[in-house]
């Protein structure tokens, strides 16, 4: 960061929003979070956001062109990923919205790709419990725009609320996949995770104590990561999963022992 | 729970071991399942709890840890507390003290005359409000 750059965040951000698209963003969003659900004010402010952002959905859609997807599908998912960021974001936070979408609208592209089929290895007798868990909780996700409830997840599964509690308890013993499994989509998420970068910035802004940087430093990419999104830049473990490309429960497991290690090393330090 | 909607209280007194943290966990995990927070919520105060007494543990000298619940719908207050030096505060610009606020509604630790109390309040559904 060679000067103050109000935009901040790299090169997502810098060239493809001009001085009065961030102006007229953070015009809406203010009449967005003045206005109740609802008034005809906020919706109008949220279909602005959402149009005013869509050169940026073609833009994001258009690096996943080659991949046998219908160029118009993709700009539907992703454009139901800007929804999302429109909905989610918090303009009090001093990110740029753009920054702020773009991994949201990339991850519901990714998770678009991977909802194509991928293998989890559990217990037999645990699969199914797990799968509709993890296939009801991306549903209701989807159509709550927020995390279910365990009420939600057993009045959509038609199972015991206690049953469901026990599922997802269950599943958080559980190593589904070995962290270091690649995704099916490895090669190309790390694409889009690399040409994100911004990483190792939210980072070391945050770096409190000395002593936690070689421990931060030893974590592996993913973890890494799911940190910085989850306590840096406030995202929930949804949006991370959607992010990553792995449920929500696998990016639990992974904050917690992340943060067990961390406590571990430094205590031993 | 039930049709009561006076506030109900849940305590729960562990050894000030490390190995006991999973039990207050579990605890609040299905406390908060069974009172409308979201999975993603449910999570989070998991962790919470974690963290809160992970900064609590090495300063407990009485040798326990106590933990109060209490649910007063839609909210659930985790109050987890300890006998510790009377000069000694959680240090609130570390790391875990970022992940305690980063994860609930708000989070106060006071220090009454050598007993350390952690308090974290988060409520059922609050991402509905953001």
């Amino acid at each position: 960061m060679t000067q103050p750059d109000p935009g901040g965040q790299g090169e997502l951000a810098g060239p493809d929003e001009p001085q009065d698209l961030r102006a007229r963003t953070a015009e809406l969003f203010a009449i967005l979070s003045g206005a109740g659900p609802g008034d005809p004010e906020h919706t109008m402010a949220r279909d602005g956001l959402v149009h005013l952002h869509m050169p940026l959905v073609e833009h994001l859609a258009r690096r996943f062109r080659n991949r046998g997807e219908p160029y118009d599908d993709l700009v539907q998912v992703a454009t139901i990923g800007l929804i999302k960021a429109v909905d989610r974001f918090d303009s009090d936070r001093g990110v740029e919205f753009s920054t702020y979408a773009t991994p949201t609208i990339l991850g519901e592209i990714k998770r678009y790709f991977r909802d194509k089929g991928w293998a989890i290895r559990v217990p037999r007798r645990l699969q199914e419990l797990r799968l509709s868990l993890t296939a009801a909780t991306a549903e209701l996700t989807q159509e709550l725009g927020r995390a279910p409830t365990v009420g939600e997840l057993s009045e959509r599964l038609g199972l015991a609320t206690d049953l469901v509690i026990e599922g997802l308890e269950s599943a958080n013993a559980y190593n589904t996949l070995s962290l270091d499994a690649p995704d099916q989509n490895d090669a190309d998420s790390s694409t889009v995770l690399d040409a994100l970068g911004a990483d190792d910035e939210a980072l070391e802004s945050v770096e409190y104590r000395e002593s936690l940087k070689p421990l931060l430093a030893r974590l592996e990419t993913r973890e890494k990561r799911i940190l910085t999104l989850r306590f840096f830049r406030g995202m929930t473990q949804s949006q991370i999963a959607e992010e990553i490309g792995i449920s929500q429960m696998h990016v639990s497991r992974l904050l917690a022992r992340t943060l067990t290690e961390l406590r571990a090393g430094l205590l031993k330090d | 729970m039930g049709t009561n909607a006076q506030p109900a209280e849940v305590r729960l007194t562990i050894p000030a071991d490390g190995a006991y943290v999973a039990v207050p966990r579990a605890v609040v995990g299905n406390l908060a399942a069974r009172n409308d927070f979201t999975v993603d919520a449910i999570d989070d105060l998991r962790i919470a709890v974690d963290e809160a007494c992970a900064l609590l543990l090495p300063q407990a000298t009485g040798g326990v840890v106590e933990c109060v619940f209490t649910i007063d719908k839609p909210t659930l207050v985790v109050e987890v507390s300890a006998d510790v030096p009377e000069t000694w505060h959680p240090d609130t610009t570390g790391f875990g003290w970022m992940v305690l606020a980063a994860l609930v509604e708000s989070v106060v630790a006071r220090n009454t005359g050598g007993r350390l109390a952690i308090t974290l309040t988060a409520s059922a559904l609050s991402t509905e409000n953001a």
